[in-house]
């Protein structure tokens, strides 16, 4: 799209816009791929019209005030990258353009804390622990609460588990094969965490050393996608402090989201003096199914014990595996390793499930309307099980498959993998 | 330069909007009080959206209305009447044509929510409004043991409303026909805001709607002729040192009787950029590459006619693939798909055309087109319905380093070579504004001017959508 973007007044990530905006042809390709054009059907609150607002804002024709509703209703599924021919950048182009336009933004007292208590706890397992639990005793006063803090509330889990110190160093059993590093997440450790447990399992009886190196933190995707930059930077410098690519084989996550905020990095450092660095970082980063799903094909895993019984997965692609890391054959791959597994496609499978890092909490309706939309094409499945590689897609699913009445469990893939390996699934 | 032409990029400065939030003119406020805040968009933010097609960028509209029925299409035709504004109809807005871009301040009717689809699998039909999703109806068909035909390249995101103005067609097109060629009846809304149902008898004046580019009416139901879909299809990829070799091959196994389901072809650069985007295999060192499949209910006259297929593209000196299974067809035939806005790629602005020769001529056509491109310094590519005779060449440009000028002058020429040789301006895609320029060329001065009484019978004022189609009488 051609476009008049004063880059040179933009600085790095400037750039980074321009040749996104350049890129669009504005062929529509990506309008069946969005969700909110799904739920609303205007050009506004799609991805190619969400490339014309940020074009005009950046050009200076159109106010951000004016713009802002559409772009902040963007999952940043980047299911649309996916259905792009032309091969846009946007999930570059809204990353970068929510940090650009964040510090113009002018948000209600109860926003800007709503957002600054997010930003806090989401990085900081003891303390999103803490407010979780006290959550869950909030949750029946959640019907007389603003509706700012009744969506977080509908969120939590019945039961919030106790946290489980990870080990520092855990070996591998057996003869060694490998040595990764492995990032630990931040929410995900109260809300979930036996996905971690379950991860340092298989890895360990797979032959593989998994370090959790001291000083590590938030990979700092929410803070990136929700426009707070400098937060942002904070948190990926700590990282690269942290982790030293040439330690390791691999640097490992378990959540979509994390996984795909730490393979972000050399965009957001680029133009800046870390950037190489952040490339050497990236370059090893993997999520654990890719990681596995290497492994097995170049050397083979441990054998998995057979389920029980004949075992129908319905696999959700998380959109930050799928279409942010295009990480879609792995898990599916290591599931159909254990002996009585079949995997089912979920009808609609390419939209997001509305979870979407902080859009929960920030767009509760659209949110609420994915949810049930994707609960009911999971269900419509009759699986036994349902599986998938990200803690927001498992947290949002559950609360919606449990509000539709099915009792069917919800698990991580390596969850699901370390049961069959204790021949318990 | 006249403003269409001004208008193909996107930063006309004339048209620059300034910044305003809110129902900033009264008609926006009119068709708010009418219909409700939720059906009418009237913000900059809301309205800018609606000011470009696929290819082209327009003008701002006044406000947008998103019916959820045909009162409310008759009441923003009646108030923009009223009003003495002009009104433009859109679909998903991916035409290749300008079509769906307003050239002035306008009302823009968007159908995409207009989205009810019945089907009757006894009598082999579906009933559906404008915004419907083209893929949706064989979606809702198939169960039923039927399928809708026309499969444009865009049938994931286009409308059928959009369709019907475009009469869209597809690879599918050059057994099964177009758009126009399954549609049994029509519901229209008039210039003047009044409704009228079209059965296909005494003047077929539903033909003429369709095809006609929201110029001579607003089509909002339309009843769609399903079919069962062929029992057997097979798939082979042919490709060529060069475009006319490829050309030889289609006319070749047409003459000997084959009838492919699909015919296609792209060229080298299209190849190219489709290879860039979906990693598939192609021949990236082929001039040329055609597609085919034949189809039918029969297995033994599918594969004779692959067979002569096969045995025409050998002839003409092609390297055959035969496509083993499902998965290897469906991979090819998302290649062809995602030819057109894979160009991207290669440049930020392009030209679109959508001629239509005799068979007989196509590979003196290719040729000749190939040569006017060569010599041009443009990067010019081919794909397109083959076995139709349509071809779509496509001139890429950067409207910030080369001359929007003489892309014109090219693609007049091209239109040009098609007229010289029997051949027709649109087969697809429309006249729009792309195109308008060249219709001089096609239409004889009297038969202009039966269809500029054609187009006063229906809308006298001129409110539906301006500046498509027809040259201004004026410059006659």
């Amino acid at each position: 799209m051609n476009n008049d973007i004063p880059v040179q007044a933009l600085g790095p990530q400037g750039e980074v816009m321009a040749h996104a905006v350049d890129a669009c042809v504005h062929c529509g390709f990506c309008l069946p791929a969005c969700p909110t054009y799904a739920l609303l059907g205007d050009e506004m609150d799609s991805p190619r019209g969400r490339i014309v607002l940020m074009k005009e804002v950046l050009e200076g024709g159109l106010d951000l005030l004016n713009a802002a509703p559409h772009l902040d209703r963007c999952l940043g599924c980047q299911a649309c990258v996916t259905a792009c021919p032309s091969g846009v950048p946007y999930g570059e182009l809204i990353t970068s353009f929510r940090g650009w336009s964040e510090p113009q933004r002018q948000r209600s007292p109860l926003d800007k804390a709503k957002r600054y208590a997010i930003l806090k706890a989401l990085p900081a397992p003891k303390l999103f622990s803490v407010a979780a639990r006290v959550g869950q005793y909030a949750k029946p006063l959640a019907p007389v609460l603003p509706a700012a803090l009744r969506g977080p509330l509908d969120l939590l889990p019945e039961h919030v588990p106790a946290m489980q110190p990870s080990p520092r160093v855990t070996p591998a059993q057996g003869q060694r094969r490998g040595r990764v590093a492995f990032l630990t997440g931040c929410a995900q450790q109260a809300l979930a965490p036996n996905f971690n447990a379950a991860t340092l399992r298989v890895l360990a009886r797979n032959g593989i050393e998994v370090v959790i190196p001291d000083g590590q933190g938030c990979c700092g995707a929410a803070a990136l996608h929700t426009g707070a930059r400098d937060e942002a930077l904070r948190l990926v410098r700590a990282n690269l402090d942290a982790f030293n690519p040439d330690e390791y084989d691999a640097i490992l996550s378990n959540a979509a989201g994390c996984g795909a905020g730490l393979k972000e990095y050399p965009i957001i450092l680029h133009g800046l003096h870390d950037e190489e660095r952040a490339k050497a970082f990236s370059a090893k980063v993997q999520d654990i199914s890719e990681y596995l799903a290497t492994l097995a094909r170049e050397e083979g895993l441990e054998p998995f014990m057979p389920a029980s019984r004949p075992l129908k997965i319905a696999y959700h692609d998380a959109c930050h595996l799928a279409h942010a890391q295009k990480v879609r054959s792995a898990p599916r791959e290591l599931l159909r390793m254990i002996p009585g597994v079949s995997i089912v496609e979920i009808p609609e499978g390419d939209l997001c499930c509305g979870s979407a890092g902080t859009y929960n909490l920030e767009q509760p309706e659209l949110a609420g309307q994915l949810g049930a939309r994707k609960a009911g094409h999971i269900l419509s499945t009759t699986p036994d099980l349902i599986a998938s590689g990200n803690i927001g897609c498992h947290t949002q699913i559950q609360s919606h498959v449990r509000r539709q009445g099915s009792p069917v469990p919800v698990m991580h893939t390596v969850e699901v993998l370390d049961l069959a390996y204790q021949g318990e699934l | 330069m006249t403003t269409e032409k001004l208008a193909l990029t996107t930063n006309s400065p004339a048209h620059k909007p300034r910044s305003k939030g809110g129902a900033d003119n009264a008609l926006a406020a009119e068709l708010m009080r009418l219909l409700g805040p939720k059906k009418v968009l009237s913000s900059l933010a809301e309205r800018l959206s609606y000011r470009f097609d696929a290819i082209q960028f327009g003008v701002t509209p006044l406000a947008v209305v998103l019916p959820e029925s045909t009162e409310d299409v008759i009441a923003t035709v009646k108030a923009a009447r009223r009003a003495g504004v002009r009104i433009v109809g859109r679909g998903a807005a991916s035409g290749l044509s300008g079509g769906a871009a307003p050239m002035q301040p306008s009302v823009v009717i968007s159908f995409t929510r207009m989205t009810k689809l019945e089907i009757f699998p006894e009598r082999r039909e579906a009933i559906a409004q404008p915004g419907v999703i083209t893929l949706a109806v064989t979606d809702a068909a198939r169960p039923h043991g039927l399928i809708y035909p026309p499969d444009p390249a865009s049938f994931r995101t286009s409308t059928i409303g959009g369709n019907l103005g475009e009469n869209a067609g597809g690879p599918l097109c050059f057994k099964y026909g177009v758009t126009g060629d399954y549609v049994t009846a029509l519901d229209f809304v008039d210039a003047e805001g009044e409704l009228h149902t079209l059965k296909r008898d005494a003047y077929d004046l539903a033909g003429l709607l369709i095809g006609s580019e929201g110029t001579l009416g607003l089509i909002t139901s339309a009843t769609l002729r399903l079919t069962p879909p062929p029992k057997f299809t097979r798939t082979l990829m042919a490709h060529f040192a060069e475009v006319g070799q490829a050309a030889e091959a289609v006319s070749a196994a047409i003459a000997a009787g084959a009838v492919p389901g699909k015919l296609e072809f792209m060229d080298q650069a299209c190849t190219n950029a489709v290879e860039d985007y979906l990693h598939l295999g192609l021949p990236c060192d082929a001039g040329a590459v055609l597609l085919v499949d034949t189809d039918g209910d029969d297995l033994e006259t599918v594969e004779v006619e692959r067979a002569l297929v096969e045995a025409a593209c050998l002839e003409a000196g092609g390297v055959v693939r035969r496509a083993e299974g499902e998965a290897e067809a469906a991979a090819l035939w998302q290649a062809r798909r995602s030819v057109s806005p894979a160009l991207g790629r290669i440049r930020p602005q392009r030209m679109n055309e959508d001629i239509v020769v005799p068979r007989s001529v196509l590979p003196e056509v290719v040729r000749q087109i190939r040569a006017l491109g060569d010599a041009s310094g443009f990067k010019l590519v081919q794909f397109g319905h083959i076995g139709d005779g349509n071809l779509h060449p496509n001139i890429l440009f950067d409207p910030r380093k080369e001359s929007e000028e003489a892309v014109h002058a090219l693609a007049h020429e091209i239109a040009l070579v098609a007229l010289r040789h029997g051949g027709v301006l649109s087969g697809e895609h429309g006249i729009g504004t792309m195109k308008r320029d060249f219709m001089r060329d096609a239409v004889d001065a009297e038969t202009m001017a039966a269809l500029w009484n054609v187009k006063r019978a229906l809308d006298p004022s001129g409110a539906l959508n301006p500046g498509k189609i027809l040259p201004d009488e004026t410059h006659a």
